[in-house]
């Protein structure tokens, strides 16, 4: 919430820096970056006030893959009375744009990310050919595969281009899909369903595919038929109530595993940990399999 | 490097300010006549993309023109075309969002203007179609200018309401703007750079026209009276 309203802030800063110097193009650039810098402050200086406001208790930070939203939001009620000093702070977007974040140097102190390369990427253990900028996030023993989710394809109410299976998507009947781009573990499984079936080179010749920047903003171009079809997760379709046409067996794709860890650099990293192990437990479990995560192997 | 997004972007800013240019100037011209209270909250109205994040002005659009709602289901069944997610879907958000630059700076210009030398042209039985493009737009061209200028700089800078309307299709809805997000999304950096280097290019140009124009603006307060001899 306090990073939704810093963007806001940020956002009249700028335009009101903008309207003010439409004339002098020079003192533009440096003019932005000053409100740049004092929005910055800003919120690191609201950081250790806001602890002090709530002495004792402890904010997680909780960076999750955007298909959780709904899940993580319900169990952030439950863990209220399981753990009433500590407040969850969620973070939610694509796994790839959680990972810069981190990088980028956000304060984090659970991720999860909705694919295993985005936690190789800053796991020092993981394969250095995946973790190629060797970035050191990851405490180790914690990381666990936390669940597994289903790769779908969705169309909008009543399927108004009556796209049936994967195999149609090569068909006149799309104009439009939408996937993540590569950015987003459900851009990466999409990518690897339609190179299996030998769609995408074509799919992209012809301009009929439409790049989202995490999977919430597929499942809404989809739901508002924005475009015939969109490949997303069945958990994403169940909780925006679209219906999935097809389902990505392993000949298709990789398995969708959601892996989680504590990072090194949390400064609560027990409470982290207590909270990862209360994800794992039958309570959660329930939650998650409600809307189709499965509980990971 | 496929240069498709520089002319789309192009396209889109240059229909965008075309369309802004006239509605601009026609709603400047026929507002400030209005009663003080409907003014003021047309004014308002209007201005409001000025400020608003671009975020909302999609939202917005959406609402409006998603093939699920009213104006995009009717445009959809009756042409069989979508409003949103295709190129000209940029229209839309960059001609709302770069709206308020044209109206305010011509009515800027309007206001700076000698009415006296309207009612003199009055006088003198020219109508009032005369009057608005012989005297009138002369003598604000100049301001008038400056605003279509911004328009388009406005235009072609548009992000915010453009990604959420018109997604991101390579060769089909991608502008320069959207091309650089996902290029340094996806790990592109080089040729986001590349990009990047392109669209400032492009702006500085516009803002060094805008800067000349207004310079010009400055040194012809004469003009006027000129104008005013000659009729």
């Amino acid at each position: 919430m306090k990073r939704k309203m810093t963007a806001y802030l940020m956002t009249a800063a700028m335009t009101a820096v903008w309207m003010t110097g439409c004339g002098t193009a020079k003192e533009e650039a440096p003019a932005a970056d000053n409100q740049q810098t004092q929005a910055e402050d800003a919120q690191e200086s609201a950081a250790p006030e806001e602890d002090q406001d709530t002495a004792g208790d402890v904010a997680l930070n909780v960076f999750a893959a955007a298909s959780m939203t709904e899940t993580l939001e319900k169990i952030q009620e439950m863990y209220a009375s399981v753990e009433p000093s500590v407040t969850l702070v969620f973070n939610f977007d694509s796994s790839g744009t959680l990972k810069t974040q981190i990088q980028e140097g956000a304060e984090c102190d659970l991720f999860i990310s909705a694919a295993q390369k985005q936690m190789d990427q800053m796991d020092s253990q993981a394969d250095p050919a995946v973790n190629e900028e060797n970035l050191d996030f990851v405490l180790q023993g914690s990381r666990v595969n936390l669940l597994e989710n289903k790769v779908v394809l969705a169309v909008p109410d009543g399927n108004p281009a009556g796209i049936q299976s994967f195999e149609d998507l090569g068909t006149d009947k799309l104009k439009l899909l939408a996937l993540g781009n590569e950015d987003v573990p459900v851009g990466q499984y999409s990518t690897e369903i339609l190179t299996n079936l030998g769609l995408l080179d074509g799919l992209e010749k012809d301009g009929k595919i439409t790049y989202g920047s995490n999977v919430k903003e597929v499942t809404t171009q989809v739901s508002e038929a924005s475009a015939d079809a969109g490949i997303i997760y069945a958990t994403d379709a169940y909780s925006a109530d679209l219906s999935s046409v097809a389902e990505a067996g392993s000949d298709l794709c990789q398995p969708a595993v959601y892996p989680a860890a504590v990072l090194n650099i949390s400064e609560h990293q027990e409470e982290a940990q207590a909270f990862l192990d209360y994800l794992q437990t039958d309570d959660c479990m329930k939650v998650f399999e409600e809307v189709g995560f499965i509980k990971a192997q | 490097m496929d240069w498709y997004p520089l002319y789309n972007s192009l396209r889109i800013a240059l229909i965008s300010s075309v369309i802004v240019f006239f509605t601009g100037i026609f709603a400047a011209y026929y507002i400030a006549k209005l009663h003080p209270v409907v003014k003021g909250i047309l004014d308002v109205v209007l201005t409001l993309p000025l400020v608003l994040p671009p975020t909302v002005v999609g939202y917005f659009l959406l609402v409006v023109l998603g093939p699920r709602r009213p104006v995009g289901a009717w445009v959809l069944e009756v042409f069989h075309t979508r409003l949103v997610m295709t190129w000209y879907s940029g229209i839309f958000a960059a001609a709302v969002v770069a709206f308020p630059l044209m109206y305010r700076t011509a009515r800027g210009a309007f206001e700076s203007f000698d009415e006296t030398l309207a009612y003199s042209g009055q006088t003198l039985g020219l109508s009032n179609t005369y009057i608005f493009w012989k005297i009138r737009m002369p003598a604000c061209r100049q301001g008038i200018m400056a605003g279509a200028v911004l328009a388009f700089a406005r235009a072609l800078g548009e992000y915010g309401a453009t990604s959420m309307i018109a997604g991101y299709t390579p060769g089909k809805t991608a502008t320069i703007s959207t091309t650089v997000y996902q290029l340094w999304r996806t790990d592109n950096d080089a040729l986001a750079f590349r990009w990047v280097v392109v669209n400032v290019v492009i702006s500085a140009i516009v803002l060094l026209i805008v800067n000349l124009l207004e310079k010009r603006e400055r040194a012809s307060g004469k003009s006027v009276v000129h104008l005013s001899g000659r009729n």
